[in-house]
């Protein structure tokens, strides 16, 4: 039974290839018979496409630009949700009832509106502690991004955290632990291992979210390939599309599939 | 507070606007997610018959709309669905006009969009179906049809009832980038009130108190369906 799925499985895969080649095949038919003239556009355009720079360094902007906003967004999430989630699951209901709310309002928003939200709220610059942080679009794009995914990210810790049997808790509290110790050295240990593949699915969300940051003005790809076609004629618009889509996959289809591979082999043990 | 100025939401002329917006928001939701569902439940119902090329295509179909921005793919609907030959000539001014409205744009891609991650989901929710109920029904003799209308479909519906919460509130959220396409929504009107009125922050915060409003009422609705249809033993329903 198990070499036959193996069987459909490689079937599959098959398949699959057999259309990745044909859509290579399309491409070349397509370069062959007048497209190539189009494909040349997009090759030329292509690093500025990439690093926002037309001999593809300095980075300025582009794609990069968009793994490096979803980064610095990740990073500032994983701070923000951890604090929510953990906030979410307090016995003190002066803190887990703000949270909640928090934590659901911000579930609630569209991730666009929330950003122009953000965009419009924060200040263009702000004086703390007597030295002036400025807030250029590229930091309010993190910010706004942030908001949503440390939403869903508290979600997922919660998720986590449950799923922890809940006599451990009963067996570090017999021990003497306390509630800081218990999540330290007993639940987060367990709970992390449930969290990566939910973090990770989050990240390729957050990723193929940064396309709306174009409205906060920063050069990022959606911004330069609006400025680009408006030099380029309606046919190549196709070609350019395509190839923004195609990145936007290539980079983010690995991360969704090894969340889910892990995602698959966490399912099987029992906490 | 913060020297909020709201005055401008007392001329009627916005207040038709933000309406508008509503009911168009709402429509582009109603439709997007209904169909979202069908399809979803095509492709869940193609996985089941486990043919592999039939497999293949739907794998393909969502992971690429599922790994792309929803945005990026209202605009390619827009702006070169027309250029690919959907176009039609008007009779009264001899011009070639695209045969789509930004509105059916932004409900085709939409609805694909949302389809992808609802098949996703009743495939899920077929495959955690408890196998021994499966066997039960195929020892009484039921055949593949009745047994995918009777047992596998009722059943799958019911435990994957959350996640289809969560599609359709993230769909119902990804209405709003429909405005930069220019589809007339509640994001739309929003930008003209604040060309109009300057007042940036005021027009923002209403517009994502209306949203959050609107998008709790989903979620409190599908709450109690999900209490009401519960599978006793699975997740909520104990």
């Amino acid at each position: 039974m198990a070499g036959f799925a193996l069987h459909y499985d490689d079937k599959k895969r098959a398949v699959q290839l057999l259309i990745a080649l044909g859509v290579v095949v399309w491409i070349a038919v397509d370069a062959a018979t007048g497209g190539s003239a189009y494909w040349t556009r997009v090759l030329l355009r292509l690093p500025l496409l990439l690093t926002g720079s037309a001999s593809g360094w300095p980075v300025t902007g582009g794609f990069v630009l968009n793994i490096l906003l979803s980064i610095a967004s990740m990073v500032l999430a994983t701070v923000l949700g951890t604090i929510m989630g953990l906030g979410t699951l307090a016995r003190v209901g002066l803190i887990r009832v703000p949270s909640v709310l928090l934590v659901n309002f911000l579930r609630n928003s569209p991730w666009l509106v929330l950003l122009f939200a953000t965009l419009y709220f924060l200040p263009f610059e702000m004086r703390i502690f007597g030295t002036i942080v400025p807030f250029p679009p590229f930091v309010k794009a993190v910010i706004g991004l942030a908001l949503p995914t440390a939403a869903n990210l508290s979600e997922v810790i919660r998720g986590a955290v449950q799923s922890v049997h809940s006599g451990q808790w009963e067996a570090a509290r017999s021990l003497g632990y306390n509630t800081l110790q218990i999540y330290r050295h007993v639940i987060m240990p367990q709970a992390m291992r449930r969290m990566i593949p939910g973090w990770m699915n989050l990240y390729a969300l957050l990723m193929i979210a940064t396309a709306l940051a174009t409205v906060t003005g920063i050069q990022d790809v959606l911004t330069i390939l609006n400025t680009l076609l408006a030099m380029e004629n309606e046919r190549v618009i196709v070609y350019f599309y395509l190839t923004i889509l195609f990145l936007f996959i290539a980079y983010c289809y690995p991360i969704a599939a090894i969340a889910r591979r892990l995602e698959r082999a966490v399912k099987g043990d029992s906490l | 507070m913060l020297g909020l100025d709201y005055s401008w939401l007392a001329d009627p002329a916005y207040q038709r606007w933000l309406l508008i917006g509503v009911v168009n928001t709402l429509k582009l939701a109603a439709l997007s997610s209904s169909a979202a569902i069908v399809i979803g439940m095509l492709g869940a119902l193609g996985f089941t018959f486990r043919i592999f090329w039939l497999d293949a295509l739907i794998e393909l179909f969502v992971e690429v709309f599922r790994n792309t921005p929803p945005l990026l793919q209202m605009l390619f609907a827009y702006f070169t669905l027309s250029t690919l030959g959907l176009k039609v000539t008007d009779p009264s001014t001899g011009l070639s006009v695209p045969l789509l409205s930004a509105f059916a744009c932004a409900a085709i891609s939409l609805s694909l969009f949302g389809g992808a991650l609802a098949i996703e989901a009743f495939r899920s929710g077929i495959e955690t179906m408890p196998r021994s109920i499966v066997d039960a029904a195929r020892s009484l003799g039921y055949g593949r049809w009745a047994r995918f209308w009777r047992i596998e479909a009722p059943i799958a519906t019911r435990i994957c009832l959350p996640a289809l919460t969560n599609i359709l509130t993230n769909l119902f959220k990804t209405t709003s980038q429909a405005s930069v396409i220019t589809v007339p929504e509640l994001m739309y009107y929003a930008g003209q009130i604040y060309n109009d009125t300057f007042r940036t922050l005021e027009v923002m915060i209403l517009v994502l108190l209306i949203y959050v409003a609107l998008v709790s009422m989903l979620t409190f609705a599908m709450a109690r369906l999900e209490a009401f249809m519960a599978f006793p033993g699975y997740g909520r329903g104990l």
